[in-house]
């Protein structure tokens, strides 16, 4: 019933090669692995079956269609990741921590799983993997190879011909050469002298010559060789980093060394030489891991804020996958744009993000702070606390602050969208609006009223809430014609403002002062009742919505959920629950809580007319829960059982400490992907021969016009981002046919019919005439509808007259070539 | 124990003199030393690392390079463009030859110890026979404008390989002509600036390995002419460079005063293909570092900060001992200081000078640590000057501190010092 979201991308494998050129690029993120397609920057597949994260993949040396994956549930899999099938389980039975696939060993892997017996030891096992018949197989042979080795797949590292394996823990460094049955220990100095740090972070050797290289706390390289002797033994040094080396990476032919740390800069040296070296700076965040392409062609590095860079060979940015950043603390919260229905929160350092949860992808991110951040520890870094949308989305009111605690530097920005430019620009930004931190901020939702209504409420730790509206501009040379100021300062006993709520008719606005919570007037500002359920601080407030608005829900830090009625103004019922997150669904009654208690948390949805809850959901993770958005779907799901009738206009999702965003689902997993990108990549996977380039060429023509014919009748009903339009963009341009044959279609589907015009009008008209009668105007727009589809076969009738022609000369060329290429076989 | 009065010294103002050069004893248990001012030591690695001999320098006397030759005969040269054999049971400058081709930039022996051939400002090459005596000039080898800064012989002794300013050349010993000429200052992008080769080395294999002012050590093969490999060990020049009698180690000095280990290392584990690579730098030194040795078991290095750092190869050393410990000689090790007891008078002596104080005094006790008030300032009594190039060899100064005598390599002088108040006059004997 849970399913994580994308978030925590563990570690990318390289490519697969096809031809010359990497293609696939695969990573593990959470409990599955993600193909994802290098050209068309898009996730092909998403392998799932694991139950748990998934540690390490890596792919087949003997088969690079294929791909092993390890995961903390105990199992490692076999995939065939052109298709998405799992080929075998191998289940093991301990943790896999990580997991290597070496060419020379055709029956074995090895996996690092923990020590039975002894906590926080690891050991290096090769499993055989048996040959049996069926797809649940058995790995229980093991034999160690290495003990007390790091539990990072980082940390361990096979040389070269998979002759020797080094594993480097702390100050020691293990070489384990098979043949010889061999081992070798080396250590460095513990002591931290003149800021050195010689603590290993990672190690990779030289695919063709017998050098270690090793990634160290205080940001040296270390290249050793020579290491089979215990005496004369040799290692040099490359110092660039400042601070720990995260991953290290060596080219196919070994000639150039990939480095990268929390500088977030890429260096690159060649020859093993301190003075040569090449970087590419400014790639937005810590690297934490690199990974280069089976072909050499490409290499990727991992970011800590969860994004994936693809960076070619010659050291040029190539193109980024980023899925929700993580950011150090979610301070904002979980917003709904309520635009494009995108997931709003801390991004980048000073950076609001706006993540598509249908794609999986950063929409775009807005820079709030607008100030550049430096890597540093102890740096006062400016930062985003507080987000909020107007009911439309045309405002976005943001405030900064300083890390400082005793002063912060406060900034209040209101950003207005513009249509024209399609994002937001700095409308007001209000320094200091609060002497203290602001805890709470809410704009008055009204749809209705329209922008002249719009009032945003601050509440601070300086002991006041305050109004701001919108005044008209009366300087004639200012830019903009509507600045936002402050018009109204409330305060109640001099006690800290905690939260603030508008009621949903936005007459009321309930602000939460420590104990007690104080509902005003929003129209006069005056006070017009208070509420308190001692002992202990209200912690959120929330009003309940379309038949609930008369409730006002409050939920204490000391264990108690409150729903008051405001037209008694009395307590109307109360629970002992220790809430951590209030959430009311903006499209009906029902209001999110989750609660957190001897380490689970728990979710509640209830009415709040109702004392009893609608859905409770026991031990939803073992993560603590930090914040949670309902996320309006954008057509009602059909929802059969009586339990989840409350997921039916809106979805529920959440971000846990970990920063892992969790959603509520009646289904099973469902795939994500689009079924043009499935078919694009099955087109990928055909083996390409000339015959099969004029056979497929005739095919896809045909099933494009197919698609063309339909595209239209698609188009006219939803305007832009229709599916038909996608399909054209997303097929490739060596299939489709001529520009300027496709000219026509596409004119020709943006153009509105005069037809469909009246038809529309007609239906407008309908409308209404028959406000009242809902159920008569429903059966007149079914009609209408019907009218516009005959009117459009009616019109494309012409054009597939047009196609055949032109299609017939191409089909006729296409023989010509055809039969004379045959008959030399 | 007894109370004592401890006076901190801060007058000595002793400048040591930089290493100029260092000579490793083809048997490995000697290592002579000559220093910026002309002095030359002798330090017995056999006998705890002992400065066994000291020979003082001369003002007319600088010496650019030393060598060991038939036997344990040592030869310096200079820029004076003199070749002198030391005496060291004597302790003085021997034999001196005039080199005929003005400043020598540098001197070799060959592998047996019969030849020497220098390098001259002229740009000639000339070898010398080491005969019983002394050294007799043999011939001229081809010459060439630009002066020779470095010389390696190969180990058969067949060719010499002479680094200059931009150019490295290689010269048949027995036809005397020039076989190879290479230009070092290819492909780099400042080749305006002149490149100087600072040191080079031919190996048995026939690769001449030089260094140069670019701070790159290549490695080239002397019969194509063609570079093996080239190692950018540093930003500044590299000064010296010193090669491991098994020729699978090396150690460069820079100007910067780090040193730099290189290896020969086989690319893979078992294989026959072997590379050089760079290993462990080291930071020892705090100026240019112009004169590095490598003994079988250790790399030396000595640079303009005075220093000697001598630092064991630990694979090489078999047994955890006094051997596999670093030393650094920072100090000198001769007796510079004596003290006139009664007096309370302390004689320094300077290379070229003598300087006499008197201690400060107190009246006051105090405890452990404590420092106490002085009632009278050192005072600086006398600065004596020596006559004569020659540097002073020792000095005394008497307990009643009225006797005081230096020596220089040809003079014994002494001079009776008389205290009559503030006035100290010298009187010599």
């Amino acid at each position: 019933m849970v399913s994580p979201g994308a978030l925590r991308v563990v570690r990318c494998g390289g490519g697969a090669q096809r031809g010359a050129r990497a293609v696939y690029l695969l990573y593990a993120s959470g409990d599955f692995v993600k193909v994802h397609s290098v050209n068309t920057e898009e996730t092909l597949r998403l392998l799932c079956g694991h139950a748990d994260l998934v540690t390490d993949i890596q792919l087949n040396p003997h088969n690079h269609m294929q791909l092993y994956s390890s995961s903390l549930d105990g199992t490692i899999k076999l995939w065939d990741f052109m298709d998405g099938i799992p080929i075998k389980t191998f289940t093991v039975g301990s943790k896999l921590l990580a997991l290597y696939a070496l060419a020379g060993a055709e029956d074995s892997v090895f996996v690092v799983i923990p020590k039975k017996g002894e906590r926080d030891t690891f050991q290096l096992v090769s499993v055989k993997l048996t040959k049996g018949a069926g797809q649940d197989l058995e790995g229980k042979e093991l034999s160690v190879v290495l003990d007390g080795v790091g539990a990072s797949p980082k940390q361990i590292a096979f040389g070269r011909e998979d002759s020797y394996v080094v594993s480097v823990k702390d100050v020691n460094l293990q070489v384990y050469f098979f043949k010889r049955k061999l081992l070798n220990r080396f250590s460095l100095s513990a002591a931290k002298t003149k800021g050195g740090d010689n603590r290993f972070s990672c190690v990779v050797c030289h695919p063709t010559e017998d050098c270690i290289a090793t990634g160290h706390a205080d940001g040296k390289i270390r290249l050793w060789r020579n290491f089979h002797h215990k005496k004369a033994y040799t290692y040099s040094a490359l110092h660039w980093h400042h601070d720990i080396v995260m991953d290290l990476a060596y080219s196919l032919e070994g000639t150039r060394l990939l480095s990268g740390g929390v500088e977030s800069v890429l260096v690159q040296w060649h020859n093993e030489s301190s003075c040569q070296k090449d970087f590419l700076p400014r790639l937005g965040s810590p690297i934490d891991c690199i990974s280069m392409s089976s072909d050499g062609v490409l290499c990727c590095t991992l970011h800590t804020d969860n994004r994936i860079s693809i960076i070619n060979s010659n050291l040029r940015f190539s193109r980024s996958i980023q899925g929700l950043i993580k950011s150090r603390d979610v301070k904002t919260g979980l917003v709904v744009d309520p635009r494009t229905k995108a997931l709003v929160l801390n991004g980048e350092p000073g950076h609001l993000q706006f993540y598509s949860l249908q794609s999986d992808q950063q929409l775009f991110s807005l820079d709030i702070v607008q100030r550049q951040y430096i890597h540093q520890a102890g740096l006062k870094q400016s930062d985003l606390v507080k987000v909020a949308f107007s009911a439309r989305g045309t405002w976005l009111a943001t405030v900064e602050e300083s890390e400082e605690v005793a002063d912060p530097e406060l900034q209040l920005k209101l950003w207005f969208y513009s249509e024209e430019t399609q994002s937001f620009a700095l409308n007001t930004r209000i320094n200091t609006p609060h002497d203290n931190h602001i805890t709470d901020m809410c704009f008055r939702d009204m749809d209705e009223l329209g922008d002249d209504s719009l009032i945003l409420v601050t509440t601070g730790r300086d002991c006041v809430f305050k109004v701001w509206v919108m005044v008209e501009d009366s300087d004639p040379e200012a830019h903009q014609s509507v600045s936002w100021s402050c018009d109204f300062v409330g305060s109640y006993h001099n006690y800290q403002a905690t939260n603030c709520c508008f009621s949903e008719d936005g007459s009321l606005l309930a602000v939460s002062f420590e104990e007690t919570v104080t509902v005003w007037d929003s129209l006069t500002w005056d006070l017009k009742c208070t509420f308190c359920h001692p002992p202990g601080n209200i912690r959120n407030i929330c009003f309940g919505r379309l038949t609930c608005s008369k409730y006002l829900i409050g939920a204490t830090d000391y264990g108690f959920l409150c729903c008051w009625n405001l037209l008694t103004c009395a307590l109307e019922w109360s629970a002992h629950l220790n809430v951590v997150v209030l959430q009311p669904d903006p499209l009906s009654e029902h209001i999110a809580a989750v609660s957190w208690l001897s380490k689970e948390s728990s979710l509640f949805v209830f009415k709040p007319s109702e004392p009893w809850p609608v859905y409770i959901q026991r031990n939803l993770c073992k993560e603590k829960i930090l914040l949670a958005a309902f996320v309006p779907r954008d057509e009602p799901e059909m929802i059969s059982s009586e339990k989840y009738l409350w997921l039916r206009k809106s979805q529920l999702f959440f971000l846990t400490d970990t920063q892992e965003l969790m959603t509520l689902s009646t289904k099973s997993l469902e795939e994500r992907l689009t079924p043009s990108s499935k078919q694009l990549a099955v087109e990928e996977s055909l083996p390409v021969t000339p015959f099969s380039v004029l056979l497929g060429k005739h095919r896809r023509q045909q099933a494009q016009e197919d698609t063309d014919l339909g595209k239209p009748v698609v188009h006219s009903k939803q305007e832009q981002a229709s599916p038909a339009v996608k399909e054209l963009l997303h097929t490739p341009a060596h299939v489709l046919p001529s520009a300027s044959f496709l000219c026509t279609i596409f004119i020709n589907s943006l153009l509105i019919s005069k037809e469909n015009k009246s038809a529309e009008e007609v239906a407008d008209e309908v409308e209404m005439e028959s406000e009242k009668a809902d159920d008569e105007s429903d059966e007149e727009d079914v009609t209408a509808m019907e009218e516009e589809d005959t009117s459009h076969v009616e019109l494309l009738g012409e054009m597939t007259s047009k196609l055949s022609k032109s299609q017939e000369k191409e089909l006729r060329k296409i023989r010509k070539m055809d039969y004379s290429w045959i008959s030399a076989f | 124990m007894g109370e004592f009065e401890v006076h901190r010294v801060r007058f000595f103002g002793l400048v040591p003199a930089g290493v100029r050069c260092l000579a490793c004893h083809p048997r490995g248990t000697r290592l002579a030393l000559a220093r910026t001012d002309g002095a030359v030591e002798v330090y017995n690695f056999a006998a705890n690392y002992f400065q066994e001999k000291v020979i003082p320098g001369h003002e007319a006397r600088s010496v650019e390079s030393l060598c060991w030759a038939a036997g344990d005969r040592l030869f310096g040269a200079g820029l004076g463009g003199d070749i002198t054999e030391y005496d060291l049971a004597g302790l003085s400058a021997a034999r001196g030859l005039d080199g005929g081709g003005g400043p020598i930039w540098s001197m070799v022996a060959n592998s047996t110890g019969t030849q020497l051939a220098i390098g001259c400002e002229d740009g000639s090459v000339k070898i010398f026979q080491v005969v019983p005596g002394g050294i007799q000039f043999e011939r001229n080898l081809d010459r060439r404008k630009g002066r020779v800064l470095c010389l390696s012989w190969h180990p058969s002794d067949t060719h010499i390989v002479a680094g200059s300013i931009d150019f490295f050349r290689v010269i048949d010993v027995t036809s005397g002509q020039t076989v190879q000429r290479v230009m070092v200052n290819h492909h780099v992008e400042k080749a305006r600036r002149e490149c100087v080769v600072w040191a080079i080395a031919l190996l048995s294999s026939g690769t001449v390995v030089s260094a140069d002012s670019f701070g790159r050590v290549q490695f080239w093969d002397w019969e194509q002419g063609t570079l093996a490999e080239s190692h950018t060990v540093s930003t500044s020049a590299v000064l010296s460079l010193a090669v491991s009698q098994k020729e699978d180690s090396m150690i460069v000095g820079t100007s910067t005063g780090a040193t730099y280990h290189l290896q020969l290392l086989p690319v893979r584990l078992g294989g026959l293909e072997k590379r050089w690579v760079r290993t462990k730098p080291f930071q020892f030194h705090s100026h240019d570092v112009r004169a590095v040795a490598h003994s079988p078991t250790a790399l030396i290095s000595g640079g303009l900060d005075a220093q000697l750092v001598i630092r064991p190869l630990m694979e090489k050393v078999q047994k955890k001992g006094y051997d596999a410990v670093l030393r650094k000689f920072t100090f000198p090790h001769r007796r510079l200081v004596s003290c006139a007891r009664k007096a309370r008078l302390l004689l320094f002596q300077f290379s070229q000078y003598l300087e006499l104080w008197r201690l400060g005094s107190t009246e006051e006790t105090g405890k452990d640590g404590e420092v106490l008030p002085l009632c009278r300032m050192p005072e600086h009594l006398v600065q004596l000057k020596s006559k004569g190039p020659e540097h002073i060899y020792c000095s005394c100064v008497s307990p009643c501190g009225t006797w005081l005598g230096y020596s220089t390599a040809s003079r014994f002088q002494l001079y009776r010092v008389r205290c009559d108040g503030d006035g100290v006059s010298l009187r010599k004997v």
